[in-house]
């Protein structure tokens, strides 16, 4: 978040979700720009507590551990600010902010 | 036998196999997908609800069996998926409000309660249909503040209640949860289940503001509301104190950072207009509602007066702005008011609007 300047709502938000094929997620956003993601880099990168320390910040998850097949079986909005993916390997925790959706952005030119 | 004959032998020989769990036969469940039959060769998923089913290799080997057993079936191929499906939201939230409107404060005290009361008033008294919903679990005092009698809210079907009805306002409260006096003594999980039905099982009818008087501070209520209720600004109340200030601060960097847009900065208690002269008296500094708008280049959208008529409003349970719509506390609340509605439209038509609640079931 920038200091004293309210951003919030000019932020890039999602304006457009979709599934590109079975393993990549497409994301147009508010200012234009067309993310694409492979669905293992956003497993591998969930920001929830038991995937990254709270209060280190240290990745406590191996990704390893994940399985071959993975693939969201639903993905849904959290209030204003994030996405919540349910994972079919049971995991449903992370909720990846709009901020932290541009981070992760695996389009040719973020990459 | 056509294919298609053959599909509802086989569907209906499935309806033979029963989930263990949630004792109903897997067709009825929904779980049978992409079903595809060719020439004898069947083909088919069973969707299960999780991946980590116990019994998941038994129904797939009853499925195989009773299947290939079925007469012109030559091959079976059983494909074991599962959709997790999530609990708690998949009812759809507050469909027919039109706007949500959340009052908060970083600080108890600088009468929030009070500014969201009158608020909710003022947008009523212009004619549009407003709920009011007290979500200050804790220290509920929005049905004093209108004159409501504590009893419980009516029962509807499906574990959905009915607000109460005052002044044309509708109105939930915590407060209508317990016993006159009584505290509500809870820890976090259990609060945000009464938001969470507050949400959910109220029969607000149609609404075109929704007006939230959120508990102060930057917790588990105001977190559970961001996160589950689709709001569609937030007002931040603050006094002219500097304490007060700090906090409000917070309040706007709260919902900076769960992305609700603020609607603006209103200043309680701005000053006293004493009955002998028509000066303003700022008795807590001035200016300072204004300079945090400023800072965080939000809309300061007016100064409320300290005026008796509007403590005595709220104790006798007559909104000032009922009793008194003359007195200089209800001219400002009804400016409030219309520059609240102006800081929706706003925000309504701005282009270029993030996609709204979604949901994306994945395929394949």
């Amino acid at each position: 978040m920038t200091e004293e300047s309210s951003t919030s709502t000019t932020d890039p938000a999602p304006k457009g979700i979709r599934q590109i094929s079975p393993t990549a997620l497409g994301i147009t956003w508010t200012d234009g720009h067309e993310s694409i993601y492979g669905v293992r880099h956003l497993r591998e990168n969930c920001p929830c507590a038991s995937c990254i320390d709270e209060w280190t910040g240290i990745k406590r998850l191996d990704p390893a551990t994940i399985p071959e097949n993975i693939k969201p079986v639903n993905l849904k909005s959290v209030g204003l600010y994030a996405l919540q993916f349910f994972w079919n390997d049971g995991h449903d925790t992370g909720f990846y902010s709009h901020k932290l959706m541009r981070k992760l952005c695996q389009c040719i030119g973020c990459r | 036998m056509s294919d298609q004959d053959l599909q509802v032998r086989v569907i209906a020989e499935l309806k033979t196999v029963m989930d263990p769990d949630l004792n109903k036969d897997i067709v009825s469940l929904g779980f049978i997908k992409n079903m595809n039959v060719t020439g004898g060769n069947v083909k088919f998923q069973v969707e299960l609800t999780t991946p980590a089913c116990p019994v998941k290799e038994q129904l797939k080997t009853e499925c195989e069996t009773k299947v290939r057993a079925v007469d012109g079936v030559k091959n079976v191929e059983v494909e074991m998926t599962a959709m997790v499906r999530p609990a708690e939201h998949s009812q759809p939230i507050l469909e027919n409000v039109k706007n949500i409107i959340a009052v908060a404060s970083g600080k108890g005290g600088v009468g929030k309660s009070t500014v969201a009361t009158n608020l909710a008033m003022a947008l009523q008294m212009t004619g549009a249909k407003v709920g009011l919903m007290d979500a200050d679990i804790y220290g509920p005092s929005i049905p004093q503040m209108l004159g409501i009698p504590i009893s419980a809210p009516k029962g509807g079907a499906d574990n959905k209640f009915f607000p109460h009805e005052q002044y044309g306002l509708k109105v939930v409260s915590a407060a209508f949860l317990s016993k006159e006096g009584q505290p509500l003594m809870l820890r976090g999980p259990m609060l945000g289940g009464i938001i969470q039905q507050f949400l959910q099982n109220v029969e607000w009818g149609e609404l075109d503001y929704l007006v939230i008087d959120l508990p102060p501070g930057t917790g588990d209520v105001q977190l559970t509301l961001t996160q589950r209720a689709p709001l569609s600004g937030a007002v931040v109340v603050t006094t002219p104190q500097e304490v007060s200030l700090i906090d409000a601060e917070k309040g706007v960097r709260m919902f900076d950072s769960v992305k609700v847009p603020m609607l603006g900065i209103v200043e309680n208690m701005s000053y006293f207009v004493c009955d002998g002269c028509d000066k303003k008296h700022h008795i807590f500094k001035s200016g300072g509602g204004q300079t945090l708008a400023e800072k965080f280049k939000v809309p300061f959208l007016n100064e409320i007066p300290l005026v008796g008529e509007v403590v005595e409003g709220g104790d006798k349970g007559v909104p000032v702005i009922m009793a008194d719509p003359s007195s200089p506390a209800s001219k400002a609340y009804k400016v409030l008011a219309g520059q609240v509605a102006a800081q929706l439209s706003i925000i309504h038509s701005q282009e270029g609007k993030p996609a709204a609640s979604f949901e994306l079931a994945w395929k394949g």
